[in-house]
C-alpha cells in the first residue's frame, strides 16, 4: 500500500461491520439483502467472515452431548422440508392417484420414520384417500395427515423441530361434524404416526372432519377435548 | 484453518451432503461437533440452547451445502461462522435485557480465555491473534466483545458508556489496522 487509507471504503467497512456482528437489526437485514442483490459485497463480507474466523480457532473444543447426533438424523428430513411439504401439497393439488399414493409413502419418508412405520402396501382405491394439513393462525403447516378410509388408517406427520417445546406434549384430536372432539393419542414433534383410526370413530372421520392438535402438559388429568390451546387445525379433503 | 488450505479432508464431504449423503453429514458432524459445540458454548454459556444451536447448524448445513465454495473458504471457517451466527441470533433472541445483565459478567468472564487464547495463537504463529494483539487493548477488546457477543455499535456504546461516533470509530479503524496487518 504506497498510501495508506485512514478508513476503509465505505462498503468494505460496512461488510466488515456485518461479519463482525456490530450492525443493527435492520442494518444486518438490509446488509443480508444486499448480499443476495450484489456478488461483490457479498465477497466483501465472506472476505471478513474468513479473516475473523481464526478467533473461533482459539476456542476449546467439547465434546457434543451424545444424543444429539441422532437427534439431528431425526430432524433431517422433516428440516429439509418445510419445501418439500409445499411441493408434496402442490403435488397433491394436482389430483391424480398416483401423485397421492406417492404423497403418503412421502410422508413417511419425509419424517424418517424408524421401521415401525406402515406404508400403505397399495394405493388405494380411486377417490378415497383423505388429506388434510394442519395449519397454525399463522399459516404456518405443522402437521400433515392422510387418512385411508378403507383401511380405516391415519398417518400423521409431526414438523414441528424435536427438541423446540420439551415441556408440553402434542395431541391429536379428530372433530367430526358435531363438533365433539376425540383424542387419537400423543404426537411427538418431527416424528410420523401411523395408526388405525380408533373403533367407533371410522365413522366420522370423513371429508370435513377436522384434524387438530393441542399443546398439552404432559401430567394433564384424563379429558375429553382439548386443556391447552389448539396450536394447528386442518379439514380433511379428497385429493 | 490456516493449514486446511492447503487440502481441506472435509471439503470432499460437502458435496456429498449437498446430494442427500447422510453418511457424509454424520462424518462431517463427527470431525467438526465439539469444536462447533465449543463455539456455541463461548458464545450462549448455556448447554441446552448451544445443544439446540448445534442441531441448528448442522440442519444449515445439510440444506446450504450446495451453496459452499472451496476457493472461498475452508469448511471449517465456513460452518464456525454458521455455528457463530446461529448463536448470536439466539443470544439476541434473549432481548435487551440479556445484554444488561452480561455487562458486569463480560469483564472477568473475558479476560482468562483471551490471555490462553492469545498465547496459544502468539505460539501457533496464528497472524490474525498475533494481529489483533498489535492493536491497543481497547481496540482489541472492543472488537473480540462484538465478535464472540454480537454486540451492537449501540449497545457497545452504551456498555463503555461512550458516544456511539467514538465507539465506531475505535472498530473502523482497528479493521483496518488488521486488514493491513494481516496483508503483510
Amino acid at each position: 500500500m504506497s498510501e495508506p487509507l485512514d478508513e476503509l471504503p465505505a462498503d468494505e467497512a460496512l461488510a466488515a461491520e456485518h461479519a463482525l456482528g456490530v450492525l443493527s437489526a435492520p442494518e444486518r437485514a438490509q446488509a443480508e439483502l444486499r448480499m443476495a442483490r450484489e456478488p461483490a459485497f457479498a465477497a466483501h463480507v465472506e472476505a471478513w467472515a474468513a479473516r475473523l474466523a481464526p478467533m473461533l480457532d482459539a476456542l476449546p473444543a467439547v465434546t457434543a452431548p451424545e444424543g444429539l447426533w441422532p437427534r439431528i438424523e431425526r430432524a433431517l428430513p422433516a428440516n429439509d422440508n418445510g419445501s418439500a411439504a409445499t411441493r408434496l401439497w402442490r403435488g397433491l393439488a394436482m389430483g391424480s392417484m398416483a401423485l397421492a399414493a406417492a404423497s403418503v409413502a412421502a410422508l413417511v419418508v419425509l419424517a424418517n420414520r424408524p421401521p415401525t412405520v406402515i406404508a400403505p402396501q397399495a394405493p388405494p382405491s380411486a377417490g378415497e384417500l383423505l388429506n388434510a394439513r394442519l395449519d397454525t393462525s399463522g399459516g404456518q403447516h405443522l402437521f400433515v395427515a392422510a387418512y385411508d378410509p378403507v383401511r380405516q388408517k391415519l398417518i400423521v406427520t409431526s414438523l414441528v423441530t424435536p427438541g423446540s417445546d420439551p415441556v408440553h406434549v402434542h395431541e391429536l384430536w379428530l372433530i367430526p361434524a358435531d363438533g365433539k372432539p376425540h383424542s387419537l393419542g400423543l404426537i411427538a414433534p418431527g416424528t410420523s404416526k401411523s395408526m388405525p383410526m380408533p373403533e367407533g370413530l371410522e365413522k366420522l372421520a370423513q371429508e370435513g372432519a377436522s384434524i387438530a392438535v393441542s399443546v398439552e402438559k404432559p401430567d394433564a388429568p384424563k379429558h375429553d377435548r382439548p386443556m391447552g390451546p389448539v396450536a394447528a387445525i386442518g379439514k380433511l379433503a379428497k385429493i | 484453518m490456516a493449514a486446511t488450505a492447503v487440502s481441506d479432508p472435509l471439503a470432499e464431504l460437502l458435496p456429498r451432503i449437498a446430494a442427500g449423503d447422510r453418511a457424509a453429514l454424520r462424518q462431517l458432524y463427527q470431525a467438526t461437533s465439539s469444536k462447533l459445540f465449543g463455539v456455541c458454548l463461548r458464545i450462549l454459556s448455556n448447554r441446552d440452547e448451544s445443544e439446540d444451536v448445534l442441531q441448528e447448524v448442522y440442519l444449515t448445513i445439510w440444506r446450504r451445502a450446495d451453496r459452499f465454495e472451496a476457493s472461498r473458504a475452508s469448511v471449517m471457517t465456513w460452518i464456525s461462522t454458521i455455528a457463530r451466527n446461529r448463536a448470536i441470533d439466539r443470544l439476541r433472541a434473549r432481548g435487551p435485557l440479556a445484554y444488561a445483565e452480561q455487562v458486569d459478567e463480560l469483564e472477568i468472564a473475558d479476560d482468562a480465555p483471551r490471555a490462553e487464547a492469545l498465547l496459544e495463537a502468539a505460539q501457533s504463529g496464528e497472524a490474525l491473534g498475533k494481529c489483533l494483539s498489535e492493536l491497543d487493548e481497547r481496540t482489541e477488546k472492543v472488537i473480540r466483545t462484538a465478535f464472540f457477543e454480537g454486540v451492537t455499535y449501540e449497545a457497545l456504546a452504551q456498555r463503555m458508556e461512550t458516544p456511539l461516533g467514538t465507539v465506531k470509530s475505535w472498530i473502523r479503524r482497528g479493521l483496518l489496522k488488521l486488514k493491513g496487518c494481516l496483508e503483510q
